[in-house]
């Protein structure tokens, strides 16, 4: 007869139903949030497969309580008989879509590289411009992510005016950057500051410079978090739409502005606000879906020092 | 009649290759047969113009006689996609536009305008405006060889765009599809280039209704606006809340705002026949809709204060000192307030009821019984997916009142008014200063415009959903709607309203003065205000909304603006 | 001008930088300033009609400004050797944002202390402190400044509730990849398309899925945006359905970077649930929740997108924000003098009172690391 060496104490004997019980509600929590978060998306896109007295009687489910029809699609000339024929609708879906991609992904892009080099600076290097110190510098940089648009609408136009930037992609992607430049020095300086420093320190004892140091050991160990960053830009700038609507005319107009025209004096259709904004959000889906990893381990890096 | 039937041929095919007949020489043969075109189309069409068989170049199949005849034409793009068929799509709006390049095709040989590009701004509500003009174009596109890029904008966008662009000199559009009440920032600043003479011609502008010829339309005396669109309010109203046994009790539909009030606090509390859910009354949108929500609070107002002895009612056209704050305004406010203390009178949630909503979430829903809006509601209650009123809607104009307001007495009388809201004064397509800068340019855009102010096309635009409602005598032959497939009564009921209210001679013309719609703005911020409770009284609300107009009008430039509303008045 | 002391990174270096090398990079630095300056006077004055040159647009200043930016960060390489080296980290950002940003706000200063109605046939006029009397006395405005105090109380709830759900998504449960994936999927959709789907498709009240729930829940007629309250707890929902799930990665991250052990010897010592989170978790995570905070802050002064499209601030500018209310003035009512005086007021306002926050914010978390 050997002695129990563990013994169960009272609280544990009391755990065990409890702890079934917290399992019950832990689950059911997760599933309702669940539920709330999916919910609307779902209806977003099934609803662009409605008629009308279909969203009228609020059916829900598609082939039980609606037949999906190709309205939505059909309204951006998607529709299996409209695919095939020119449609004037469809040519100009796809060129907002080409150059929402364009405008977000290259924003995106040059502010990760001016943000990062900016980042690493300010987690290294003490500087000094003028009065301004490093934390000075930092309030400089994100500060601009409070700048309300509003502020800046009317100069931007006369200024890009001036300087034939206006219904450019280019201008665009410029003004872009700036607005999320702030989010990715804010990531990337903590990214790079739990970061040891031993580790350049070796290498420039090795003989690397600076630069080579951080190209080649500090980028590949940051770069979870540059992708975080990088997507979070993507997110801002894909669905970014005061500036858009202001600074665009016809070469350079993105999708958010054509989602939001979708109300005026004859009503919404339904089915075609809904089939436009499922194309709005379905590249971001796609990318949270494949890329989720990275923005978790992203911002972890920086988040507890 | 070989010649003919060629020719025929070329207007009806139209593909490039076909080209045989220069457009010289068939106008020439026009001049000298002083012939109608509608008469040789039909001449030639009864000695056999089958030869006129052929696909659009959409390759869309036609029936046979299609291309032979104007009145054909007009029933045949009355049954694109035809009544009940659903909302038309892209390759509808082509065909129209391809059949109607008739008139063009007189006054421009192909690809005359090779290497033209012109810039297109306008609206892109809900796929309609811009996307319909999308459409129209395309066939003129291919056949004149110029090219069109577009400037969609939102509605709510399109005041800013259009002044941000102006007051910074970036007028980067040569083709603009603008509201009347624009004329004032727009042709006042001479931004917008004078109608050639052929394109009066072209778009055969003797056709349009009373009211929307001259002085509306032109500014300084000078033309610059191709009409696409009438505007006035209509009263619209389900039939089966009226009559023996309905759940009014009423006989008839309300002739004055004082029974509407009464009959939609009655209302309260009842089930409507239709869809069994709680029944309303009238829908005031509660909402401001980016100045456009003003427009339902004069269509009260002007019943009242409207007198048939003064054009002016906004304003008193010597000072610019408001109006609004007068007895009759404070009167269409209370009445609202009245409706919004009487629980169940409105839909719950009205207080966040735009115009948009209660027109097409609400009436064509099935969701309350009367309702103001522009005569699009009726051809889309007929022919739009949303609606599920098409069989029992009726319609008349603005309802009167039994009293009126006398701002030069300042005293009521008791005598019945009426007084239609002619609001916006429709849509029109002009030409900037910037395309006249050479002579090809010029002439490509107007006819780019005349295209779209063509009086077929217009015919399509009024019956189906577009954004358009009908602005021409031509619009109101009843047969051609019948042959349509529309309800010969129904047609009747619904142009008739607005027939009668274009030509009602009590009508309320709208100032076409420069920022016409910041006042309209602000009134309705004070309006949602005083609606949510945080004023005492109407008059309390009028008094705020007065005294931000006073504000304005300093900021724009008080003289100014006296000079000008006059000039929109006639006086 | 730049000293680099006190590195967190510390390297030797030994630089030999000759006389004739500073001066070359000296008249690199001010000849292409020189250079700049020079063709800012020449458009000028082509501009004003002095010279006729023919210049169309300002692209040539741009050019120049291109230009006399590069040359500053290569100057400073040649100047300072590596110590250049390392501001060209930070110059390439601070050239661009000065670039973007400064000049505009100039500019828009201009247009702040001036009457400009777009609609004016004058023109815009200078007109001192007319336009900050008049904010003084705008009851829109301050209304719109008490809802953003509201707004901004609301954090409060939504970083309660991401908190809890970093927790669940942190503790052992099946398919957490599936639930991660979900909750951070709101966070992606445009402002615009949410604010339509959701405030006006799905809270409809006759057929929106949301209102006949509610109904199923025995709220016989419900009514999102009628009352000031209601309407304001809706927009605020919105809102939070869009950013929670940016909190909780951010706690989550943190939850995560929690060292096991600490975890584990809390476990052993026994100690309840709800104790082992006040005294370990939530001290540890109180950085991260700062700076979750400060940021979503910062978020929701923006916030304006949802307002505009779904209740125009109603009723009665219960919903009102600062954002959407200049919008208004700025858009409907084209008066961007006003609208952009509003806006700069606003700006001061928030960069006073995030300044204030985070130097509490700092001060307060010091002591506990």
């Amino acid at each position: 007869m050997s002695q129990q060496i563990f013994h169960d104490r009272e609280s544990d004997l009391s755990y065990r139903p409890s702890w079934q019980v917290s399992r019950v509600a832990i689950y059911a929590v997760l599933l309702l949030w669940a539920l709330i978060c999916l919910f609307p998306i779902y209806w977003t896109i099934t609803t662009s497969f409605k008629a009308a007295p279909d969203v009228m009687q609020g059916n829900m489910v598609p082939w039980v309580d609606f037949t999906p029809k190709w309205l939505g699609m059909r309204s951006l000339g998607f529709s299996p008989e409209a695919i095939f024929a020119e449609s004037t609708v469809r040519e100009e879906f796809l060129k907002r879509f080409w150059n929402s991609t364009v405008v977000a992904v290259s924003s995106s892009l040059l502010a990760l590289i001016l943000g990062s080099c900016a980042a690493y600076g300010l987690s290294r290097f003490d500087y000094r411009f003028g009065f301004m110190r490093n934390s000075d510098l930092s309030f400089f940089f994100l500060s601009q992510l409070i700048l309300p648009p509003v502020v800046l609408a009317l100069p931007f136009l006369v200024l890009y005016k001036e300087l034939a930037l206006l219904d450019t992609r280019i201008g665009l992607i410029l003004l872009y950057t700036l607005t999320v430049l702030p989010i990715v020095i804010w990531i990337m300086r903590d990214q790079f500051g739990s970061i040891p420093t031993e580790l350049e320190e070796a290498a420039l004892v090795d003989g690397l410079s600076v630069w080579g140091a951080f190209l080649t050991i500090i980028v590949p160990i940051a770069l979870p978090g540059m992708v975080a960053a990088f997507i979070l830009s993507l997110v801002l700038t894909w669905n970014e739409y005061f500036f858009a609507a202001l600074l665009t005319s016809t070469n350079a107009k993105t999708l958010p502005v054509m989602v939001a025209s979708q109300t005026g004096s004859q009503g919404i259709s339904w089915w075609s606000m809904a089939a436009l904004s499922s194309a709005a959000i379905l590249p971001l889906i796609v990318i949270g879906i494949f890329l989720e990893r990275f923005i978790i381990k992203g911002m972890a890096a920086g988040a507890v020092k | 009649m070989t010649f003919m039937r060629r020719c025929l041929h070329h207007v009806g095919h139209g593909t490039r290759e076909d080209n045989f007949v220069k457009v010289e020489i068939y106008n020439a043969i026009m001049q000298r047969q002083k012939m109608s075109r509608r008469r040789m189309l039909k001449g030639a069409a009864s000695v056999g113009a089958m030869a006129a068989i052929g696909g659009v170049s959409t390759g869309v199949a036609m029936r046979p006689a299609l291309a032979a005849g104007e009145d054909n034409l007009r029933s045949e793009i009355l049954k694109i996609p035809g009544v009940g068929m659903g909302s038309p799509t892209d390759a509808d709006w082509q065909k129209v536009g391809e059949l109607c390049l008739g008139p063009t095709r007189e006054r421009v040989a192909e690809g005359e305008f090779d290497g033209v590009e012109l810039t297109f701004m306008g609206l892109n509500n809900q796929n309609l405006h811009n996307f319909l003009f999308r459409g129209f174009l395309k066939p003129w596109e291919a056949y004149t060889g110029a090219k069109i890029n577009w400037i969609d904008l939102a509605q709510a966008d399109y005041n800013a765009r259009l002044q941000q662009s102006i007051a910074t000199g970036t007028v980067d559009f040569d083709i603009i599809e603008m509201g009347a009440p624009f004329e004032g920032d727009t042709a006042g600043r001479g931004l917008l280039d004078e109608m050639p003479d052929w394109v009066k011609e072209q778009i055969e502008a003797e056709d349009l209704v009373g009211y929307l010829q001259p002085p509306v339309g032109t500014w300084d005396g000078k033309t610059f606006r191709v009409t696409i669109d009438g505007d006035c309010h209509t009263f619209a109203y389900r039939k089966d809340y009226f009559g023996d046994g309905s759940i009014t009790g009423r006989a008839e539909p309300p002739k004055t705002w004082q029974e509407v009030n009464e009959i939609s606090k009655e209302l309260a509390g009842k089930t409507d026949p239709l869809t069994g859910l709680p029944a309303h009354g009238y829908l005031d949108p509660l909402k401001g809709w980016g100045g456009f929500g003003f427009y339902f609070i004069e269509n009260r107002a002007t019943a009242y204060v409207k007198h048939p002895d003064d054009p002016a009612w906004l304003f008193d056209p010597d000072t610019m000192k408001p109006r609004v704050n007068n007895p009759g305004w404070v009167q269409a406010i209370q009445d609202v307030m009245d409706l919004i203390g009487t629980e169940g009178a409105y839909p719950a949630d009205q207080i966040n009821a735009d115009p948009g909503t209660t027109a097409f979430q609400q009436f064509l829903a099935g969701t309350g019984s009367m309702l103001m809006w522009w005569g699009d509601v009726g051809s889309s209650a007929r022919t739009s997916d949303t609606s599920v009123v098409g069989d029992v809607v009726g319609f008349g104009i603005n309802p009167g009142s039994d009293r009126r307001y006398n701002s030069a007495t300042g005293e009521w009388e008791d005598t019945y008014n009426e007084a239609p809201n002619m609001a916006y004064i429709g849509w029109g397509v002009y030409v900037t200063t910037r395309a006249a800068s050479d002579e090809k340019t010029r002439k490509a855009a107007w006819s780019a415009a005349a295209h779209l102010g063509g009086k077929d096309i217009s015919l399509w635009m009024s019956a189906y959903p577009s954004g358009f409602q009908p602005y021409r005598n031509s619009h109101f032959q009843y047969e051609e709607w019948e042959a349509a497939g529309y309800d010969r009564a129904y047609v009747e009921d619904y142009l008739g309203s607005n027939l009668d209210s274009y030509n009602h001679p009590n009508a309320a013309i709208e100032p076409r003065i420069p920022g016409i719609f910041q006042y309209y703005s602000v009134a309705e911020d004070e309006l949602a205000k005083g609606f949510a409770g945080q004023y005492s009284s109407a008059q309390e609300t009028a008094d705020a909304i007065a005294a931000a107009w006073e504000k304005i009008t300093d900021q724009i430039g008080r003289e100014s603006q006296i000079a000008l509303y006059k000039a929109s008045l006639g006086m | 001008m730049i000293r680099t002391e006190g590195d967190q990174l510390h390297v030797v270096t030994a630089d030999n930088i000759s006389d004739r090398r500073r001066l070359f990079g000296k008249s690199l630095i001010w000849g292409s300033a020189a250079l700049l300056v020079l063709i800012i006077a020449l458009q000028i004055a082509d501009q004003s009609g002095r010279v006729a040159l023919g210049f169309e647009t300002w692209r040539p200043t741009l050019y120049a400004y291109v230009l006399w930016a590069g040359c500053v960060c290569w100057g400073q390489v040649i100047l300072h050797g590596e110590h250049g080296k390392r501001s060209l980290f930070i110059l390439p950002a601070a050239l661009f944002v000065i670039s973007m940003v400064v000049f505009p706000l100039i500019f828009a200063l201009g247009i702040a202390f001036s009457n400009w109605n777009l609609s004016s046939p004058d023109g815009r006029q200078f007109n001192g402190l007319d336009n900050v009397r008049q904010m003084w006395g705008d009851p829109f405005y301050w209304n719109a400044l008490r809802n953003m105090v509201w707004y901004v109380l609301a954090i409060v709830v939504e970083y309660a509730i991401a908190f809890g759900l970093a927790l669940l998504l942190n503790s052992q449960i099946r398919a957490r990849k599936f639930f991660r994936v979900a909750f951070l999927l709101p966070l992606m959709l445009s402002p615009v398309a949410v604010s339509w789907m959701i405030g006006k498709s799905m809270l409809e009240i006759r057929f929106g899925p949301i209102a006949r729930l509610a109904r199923e829940l025995g709220w016989s007629s419900p009514s999102f945006f009628g009352s000031p309250e209601m309407a304001r707890a809706m927009i605020m929902i919105m809102d939070a359905w869009t950013f929670i799930p940016f909190m909780m990665i951010m706690i989550l991250a943190g939850l995560q970077a929690i060292p096991r052990e600490l975890r584990e010897a809390a476990e052993v010592d026994g100690a309840p649930a709800w104790r082992r989170f006040w005294e370990i978790t939530f001290p540890l995570m109180l950085p991260v929740s700062v700076t979750a905070i400060l940021i979503r802050i910062i978020f929701k002064l923006k916030l304006a997108d949802v307002i505009i499209n779904v209740t125009s601030g109603g009723p009665g500018g219960a919903t009102d924000s600062v954002t959407s209310f200049i919008f208004r003035e700025y858009r409907d009512r084209s008066n961007v003098g006003y609208g952009t005086l509003l806006a700069i007021v606003y700006l001061v306002l928030i960069v006073i009172a995030m300044t204030a926050l985070m130097k509490i914010a700092d001060r307060w978390m010091k002591p506990r690391y």
